[in-house]
C-alpha cells in the first residue's frame, strides 16, 4: 500500500489503468467476442431459450375413434401442444417416442365414449418423453389438467349442470414482477449475469497472463510499483469495461427489444455490478497466478465458471439443492449478485432489502483479492 | 563429386502478407559443403530453409534440390527422404517427455530405418555427441546444448544427403556452441553430407566453407569467408586514446565504423592500408605527425570528410594515442560497411539533457557474498564484485551459471539467501524501495507492450516512475531523439524492427534517469548496425552521464565492449578482470592461438590431437590450436601433418577472441568439476 495516497501513487494507478484499457481496446479478437457476448448472445438467449412448454409434439393412439376421443385429443392445443399425427399401434407410438418425433403419446382405450356415457371410470394413458425433465414435467401436468377439465365437463354434462356451474374451486393466481411470465426477462438477465461473470474472470486473468507470457511482469517488478499497484489497475480497467458492456446490454438489447422494466435504481444496479466484477476479478487473478499461458487461463476460467453458475441459483433454486451445496452457494458471489440484480431490475428492490447481499459480496471480494495478492507476492516476491 | 550441385536457388521470393521476407534470393550449394546463411532475425534465412526442406510454399523463383525442382508437395516428397531438417528453436522438434533413446528411436522408425541399423547408428552418434551417459533422461531435463546435439542426432539418424539446420547455435552458450560445431564438422566429414546452416552470429561465418550474407530479405554477398572479407578492403585499427570520450566523436566524424571497446578504440579504416590508417587517425586526434611511409591508398573514398579540414575549438585538450595495433578486418566490419554503402546509418544522435552526470566515489553496485539457494541448488554462491559509477561491467557465463539470479537479486526481484549488496548507494536489505527508483532494467525480451505505441510505452514508464506531466514530456522527447524513433512515435511497438524495439526498451528503462542500468542479454536478435548503435548509446551513457551499466551477454564479441568482466561458473565468480587481462591470462596459461590451413582438415585435427595438441579443433576449413611454445611447435607441425598425409598450407597466429577465452576457462572448469565429482 506504500505510496498509494501520494501524488505519484495516484499517477501510477492512473497510467496503469489507462494502459490496461488501451490494451483491451486494441485486442480486436477479444473486443469482438466481448461486444458479441453483451449484445448478440444476450439477444439469442432472451429470444430463443424458454423454460415454457411450446409446441410439444403429441401423437394420438386412438383406439376408440369416437366423438369423445376426438374431442379429448382436440383439446391439446397450441401454443403448448401441436399434433404430430396418429400412431397406428402401440409399437408405432413407442417408435415415435424413441425417435423423438413425438414428445408425448396420448393412448385412448377402446370403448372410451361408451364407457364415459355409462358413467364408468375410463383411464387414458399418456406416455411422455422426459429426457428434458422440466419440459416432461410440464407436458404431463398440462395434459393432466386438460384431461381433468374435460372429465369435469363430461361429468357435469351427465349431471345436467352444464353452463350453470357446479361446486368448484377456482384458484386465482396473481403473478408478480413478471406478470406475463415473459421468459426473455428472466433468461436475458440470467444470460447477462453469466456473461458478466465470464468476463470478470477472463479479462483480468488474460491481462495478467499476457504480462507473464511477454515477460513485462518482470519489468514491472523492478519498477517502484507495489503488487497492489500492478494488480488493482487491471481490476479497475476491467470493471469499467464490463460495466460499460452491461449498460450496452441493458440499454441496447434488453430494454428496447424485450421491454425489460428496470424498476429499481439503475445507479445502484451498476454499483453492485462493479462490486461484483471486483469480487470475481480476484478469482481471475488467482487463476492467472497459477497459469502459464492464455490457454490455461481459458481452461481455468471454465473450471471456475461452471460451479459458480450451478451454485448461484440461476439454473435451479437453492432450496432444491442438498444442504452442503446450499452452504457452498453462500460462497459464490454470483448468488448474491443474482439476488440483487433480479431484485433491482424486476422487483424494484432498494438497498434497504439488498444490503446483506451487498455486504456479503464485498466481504468475499476483499478476501479473494487479498488471497490473489498474497499468491502474486509469493510468486514474484 | 564435389563439383556437383546440391541446392540451386534462383530468384527466391516469399511474402507474408505485405511483408517481403525474401526478395529474389539466388545461391548455389555444392555437394559436401558446409554452407552458411548468415544474417539477423527476419533477414529471410528461415523462409528459404523451409522452402528448401519442402515445408513452405513461396511466391516466386525456383528451388532445386539434388536436381529435383521443388514446385509441388509431390516434388518435395521425392527429396524429403534425402533431407534432414532441424527447425529453429531449442529442441522444438523433439518430444520433451520422451528420453534421449526414445526420441531417437521415434525419428528412426518414422524414417523406416531397420532396427539393427538404427541401433548401430544410434550407438555411434550418441558416442560422438557424448550423450550416451544420459540415454534415459527425458529431453526436457537436458541443457540447451544437449538438446541441440540430440536434435542433430535425430536429424541425422536416417543418414540424409543434405542436412538443413536453422540457427542451431542460437541460445546455446559458447562452450556448447563450439562443441556443436566440432561434432557437426566431424559428422559431415565422415559421412560426406552437405549442410545448409544458418546463424545470427557473424563471427561464426568462418566455420563455413561458403557463406551468403543476408540482410532484409536480400543476399548482400556470397563466397568463402576470406572472399567476403576482401570485398571491402581496409584496416582494422585497435588502440587506446586518452581522453577516450573526446577521441570518439572526432574519429567517428571521419570513420563512421568507430567503436569503443572498454578502454580501447576500434576503428575500421575503410580503403586504407595500415600506414595510411595510422596517419589519418593521428590527424584526427591532432597527434604530432607520425612518420608516414606511403601516401594514403583510397578506394572510392575521395569524397569522404577528412579530419584536416574540420574546424575544432583550439582549446580542445590534446589526445594521447597509445598501444597501436593494425590488422585485417573481420567479417562484421565488412558487413557493416556493405550496409553503410547501401544507406544504413550508424550515427546515433545523443540529445543533451542538460543534467549533471552521476558522480559518486562510492561504487554504483557492490555485491558482497550474494548467495541464493533453491533447494539443494546454489544458483548463486558467494558472489562478490564492485562496479564503479560510469563503468560498463559485463557478467558472462553459460546458461544456468547464475547470471540472471544475480541480476534478480540486485534489482530486488529475488531475495538473497545470504549476503547483501549496495546498489546506487542504497542497501538492498533495508532500502529496496530506494533502489527501485534509482535503477533501470531491460530484459532479454525487451519487455515492451507490443500493442501500445512508442509514445504510449514511454509515457507509461514515465508515469510508473512517478514523473509529472511536464517531466514526462521532456523525457519522452529525449528518448525519441536518443533511440532514433522520430517518425515512429505512433507506431505500435510490436511492429518496429528489432533494433528500434531494443532502443525503445532501453529508452523506457532510462526514462527516470537511473544511476545504474541492468541489461540482461540486451542484443539478441538485433542486426550488426543495430548492435553498434546500441553500444554507442551505452558508451555515451557511461562516459558522459556517469551511468553504471551491468550487462550480461552470450555474445562474446560484445564482452569486448565492457570495461570489466566477471565470469560466472556454477554460481560462482571464477574470474574478475578487464577483457585484456583475461586474454593475457589465457595466453600465459595456454599459449598463442594458431590457425592452420590444410587440404584435409578432419584428419589433420585427428592427427594433431593424437600428437599431443589437445586443443586442436576444426574451425571451418581451418584447424585452430593453442600453442605455448610457438617456435618449437611451428617446427614440429609440418612433420606431424605429413605423417598423417595432410598438406599444411599455412600457419598464422590469430588474436584470441573473448570467445576463445570463455571457452578455455569454462572447459577447464568443467573438466575440473568432472574430475572431482
Amino acid at each position: 500500500m506504500k505510496g498509494f495516497f501520494s501524488i505519484a501513487g495516484l499517477r501510477r494507478l492512473r497510467v496503469m489503468t489507462w494502459k490496461e484499457l488501451l490494451q483491451l481496446l486494441r485486442d480486436t479478437a477479444l473486443m469482438v467476442f466481448f461486444l458479441y457476448s453483451f449484445t448478440g448472445d444476450i439477444y439469442v438467449a432472451a429470444s430463443g431459450v424458454s423454460m415454457q412448454l411450446r409446441n410439444a409434439a403429441l401423437a394420438v393412439l386412438d383406439n376408440d375413434r369416437s366423438f369423445a376421443s376426438r374431442e379429448l385429443a382436440g383439446r391439446f392445443q397450441p401454443p403448448y401442444f401441436k399434433h404430430a399425427g396418429e400412431a397406428a399401434s402401440p409399437d408405432a407410438s413407442l417408435k415415435l417416442l424413441d425417435r423423438g418425433d413425438a414428445m408425448a403419446v396420448l393412448d385412448i382405450p377402446p370403448r372410451f365414449e361408451e364407457r364415459l356415457t355409462r358413467g364408468e371410470q375410463v383411464p387414458v394413458q399418456l406416455q411422455v418423453d422426459t429426457t428434458n425433465s422440466v419440459l416432461g414435467f410440464l407436458a404431463s401436468s398440462y395434459a393432466a389438467q386438460i384431461v381433468g377439465r374435460y372429465a369435469g365437463e363430461v361429468a357435469m354434462l351427465r349431471e345436467g349442470l352444464a353452463g350453470s356451474g357446479g361446486p368448484m374451486i377456482e384458484a386465482e393466481t396473481r403473478i408478480w414482477y413478471n406478470p406475463n411470465q415473459y421468459d426473455p426477462w428472466f433468461m436475458g438477465i440470467s444470460e447477462l449475469l453469466t456473461v458478466v461473470t465470464l468476463f470478470s474472470i477472463l479479462l483480468p486473468a488474460a491481462a495478467m497472463v499476457r504480462e507473464k507470457e511477454r515477460g513485462t511482469i518482470e519489468q514491472l517488478m523492478v519498477t517502484p510499483l507495489t503488487p497492489f499497484q500492478i494488480l488493482f489497475p487491471k481490476v479497475i480497467a476491467m470493471t469499467l469495461a464490463i460495466v460499460a458492456g452491461t449498460a450496452i446490454a441493458l440499454f441496447g438489447v434488453l430494454g428496447p427489444v424485450f421491454d425489460l422494466p428496470m424498476r429499481g435504481s439503475l445507479p445502484a444496479f451498476f454499483l453492485i455490478t462493479a462490486l461484483y466484477v471486483f469480487t470475481t476479478a480476484g478469482l481471475g487473478l488467482l487463476a492467472a497466478t497459477v497459469s502459464r499461458n492464455l490457454a490455461q487461463v481459458g481452461m481455468l476460467t471454465i473450471v471456475i465458471l461452471m460451479p459458480m453458475l450451478l451454485l448461484s441459483g440461476a439454473w435451479t433454486p437453492l432450496e432444491a439443492m442438498p444442504p452442503w451445496m446450499r452452504l457452498a452457494a453462500g460462497f459464490s458471489p454470483l448468488h448474491y449478485y443474482l439476488d440483487s440484480a433480479y431484485g433491482i431490475l424486476l422487483k424494484g428492490a432498494g438497498m434497504d432489502l439488498l444490503w446483506d447481499s451487498v455486504l456479503a459480496m464485498g466481504a468475499l471480494g476483499v478476501t479473494i483479492f487479498g488471497v490473489g495478492m498474497a499468491w502474486f507476492n509469493r510468486q514474484f516476491g | 563429386m564435389t563439383t556437383e550441385t546440391a541446392i540451386r536457388v534462383d530468384g527466391f521470393t516469399k511474402r507474408y502478407g505485405k511483408r517481403l521476407a525474401a526478395d529474389g534470393l539466388t545461391l548455389e550449394v555444392k555437394r559436401g559443403e558446409i554452407y552458411g546463411l548468415v544474417g539477423a532475425d527476419g533477414a529471410g534465412k528461415s523462409s528459404l530453409m523451409k522452402a528448401i526442406a519442402g515445408v513452405l510454399s513461396f511466391d516466386g523463383g525456383t528451388v532445386e534440390v539434388f536436381g529435383t525442382r521443388i514446385d509441388s508437395a509431390r516434388a518435395a516428397e521425392q527429396v524429403k527422404q534425402r533431407i534432414g531438417f532441424l527447425p529453429q528453436g531449442l529442441g522444438l522438434n523433439l518430444y520433451p517427455d520422451l528420453s534421449i533413446d526414445e526420441n531417437i528411436d521415434f525419428f528412426g522408425r518414422l524414417r523406416l530405418v531397420p532396427a539393427d541399423v538404427l541401433a548401430e547408428r544410434k550407438r555411434v552418434l550418441l558416442g560422438m555427441t557424448r550423450l550416451d551417459a544420459f540415454r534415459n533422461r527425458p529431453m526436457r531435463q537436458l541443457s540447451g546444448g544437449m538438446k541441440q546435439k540430440l536434435g542433430l542426432v535425430c536429424t541425422l539418424i536416417h543418414e540424409p544427403d543434405l542436412v538443413i539446420l536453422d540457427e542451431p547455435t542460437t541460445g546455446v552458450d559458447p562452450v556448447s556452441r563450439r562443441d556443436f560445431w566440432a561434432i557437426l564438422g566431424r559428422l559431415l566429414e565422415e559421412k560426406g553430407v552437405t549442410a545448409l546452416v544458418s546463424t545470427a552470429y557473424l563471427d561464426e561465418a568462418d566455420r563455413f566453407h561458403r557463406v551468403s550474407l543476408f540482410h532484409e530479405g536480400k543476399v548482400m554477398g556470397e563466397g568463402t569467408p576470406a572472399e567476403l572479407v576482401a570485398v571491402v578492403p581496409g584496416t582494422l585499427a585497435l588502440f587506446r586514446a586518452e581522453p577516450q570520450a573526446d577521441a570518439l566523436p572526432r574519429l567517428k566524424a571521419r570513420f563512421p565504423q568507430t567503436e569503443a571497446m572498454g578502454t580501447w578504440l576500434r576503428v575500421f579504416a575503410e580503403g586504407l592500408d595500415a600506414t595510411a590508417a595510422r596517419a589519418e587517425i593521428d590527424a584526427c586526434l591532432d597527434q604530432p605527425a607520425h612518420p608516414v611511409g606511403r601516401t594514403s591508398v583510397r578506394h572510392s573514398l575521395s569524397d569522404a570528410p577528412t579530419c584536416r579540414t574540420e574546424v575544432r575549438p583550439t582549446e580542445a585538450p590534446p589526445i594521447r594515442l597509445t598501444d597501436w595495433f593494425a590488422r585485417e578486418p573481420e567479417l562484421e566490419d565488412v558487413f557493416v560497411a556493405m550496409l553503410r554503402q547501401r544507406g544504413a546509418k550508424l550515427e546515433s544522435v545523443f540529445p543533451e539533457d542538460g543534467l549533471t552526470p552521476h558522480t559518486s566515489s562510492a561504487p554504483a553496485i557492490e555485491a558482497r557474498e550474494l548467495t541464493r539457494v533453491f533447494g539443494d541448488f546454489r544458483a548463486a554462491d558467494a558472489v562478490s564484485f564492485r562496479v564503479p559509477q560510469g563503468e560498463i561491467f559485463g557478467l558472462l557465463g553459460a546458461n544456468g551459471a547464475g547470471k540472471t539470479t544475480v541480476i534478480k537479486m540486485l534489482t530486488g526481484i529475488l531475495k538473497p539467501s545470504s549476503g547483501f549488496g549496495m546498489v546506487a548507494g542504497a542497501d538492498m536489505r533495508t532500502a529496496g524501495w530506494a533502489i527501485k527508483e534509482r535503477i533501470g532494467y531491460m530484459s532479454q525480451a525487451f519487455s515492451l507492450y507490443h500493442d501500445l505505441s512508442v509514445v504510449e510505452n514511454i509515457r507509461l514508464y514515465a508515469g510508473i516512475y512517478g514523473l509529472d506531466d511536464k517531466a514526462a514530456r521532456v523525457r519522452t522527447d529525449w528518448v525519441i531523439g536518443m533511440a532514433g524513433l522520430a517518425g515512429f512515435e505512433n507506431d505500435a511497438a510490436g511492429r518496429l524492427p528489432m533494433g528500434l524495439r531494443q532502443r525503445l526498451a532501453l529508452g523506457c528503462a532510462l526514462v527516470h534517469q537511473p544511476q545504474v542500468l541492468f541489461l540482461d542479454e540486451p542484443t539478441s536478435g538485433v542486426d550488426p548496425i543495430g548492435r553498434r548503435v546500441f553500444w554507442d548509446i551505452l558508451f555515451h551513457l557511461s562516459r558522459r552521464e556517469g551511468v553504471a551499466i551491468l550487462v550480461t551477454t552470450h555474445y562474446m564479441g560484445e564482452a569486448e565492449h565492457c570495461d570489466h568482466l566477471a565470469l560466472m561458473f556454477a554460481g560462482k565468480v571464477v574470474a574478475d578482470a578487464s577483457p585484456e587481462q583475461m586474454k593475457q591470462a589465457v595466453t600465459a596459461e595456454a599459449g598463442q592461438l594458431l590457425e592452420l590451413r590444410v587440404d584435409r582438415p578432419a584428419p589433420a585435427q585427428a592427427a594433431l590431437v593424437a600428437a599431443g595438441f589437445a586443443s586442436a579443433v576444426l574451425h571451418g576449413r581451418a584447424v585452430h590450436l593453442l600453442s605455448k611454445t610457438a617456435d618449437a611447435d611451428l617446427a614440429r607441425l609440418p612433420g606431424v601433418l605429413d605423417a598423417a598425409g595432410v598438406q599444411l598450407q599455412s600457419v598464422q597466429p590469430r588474436p584470441l577472441s573473448m570467445e576463445d577465452v570463455f571457452v578455455h576457462q569454462v572447459s577447464a572448469l568443467e573438466a575440473a568439476q568432472r574430475g572431482t565429482p
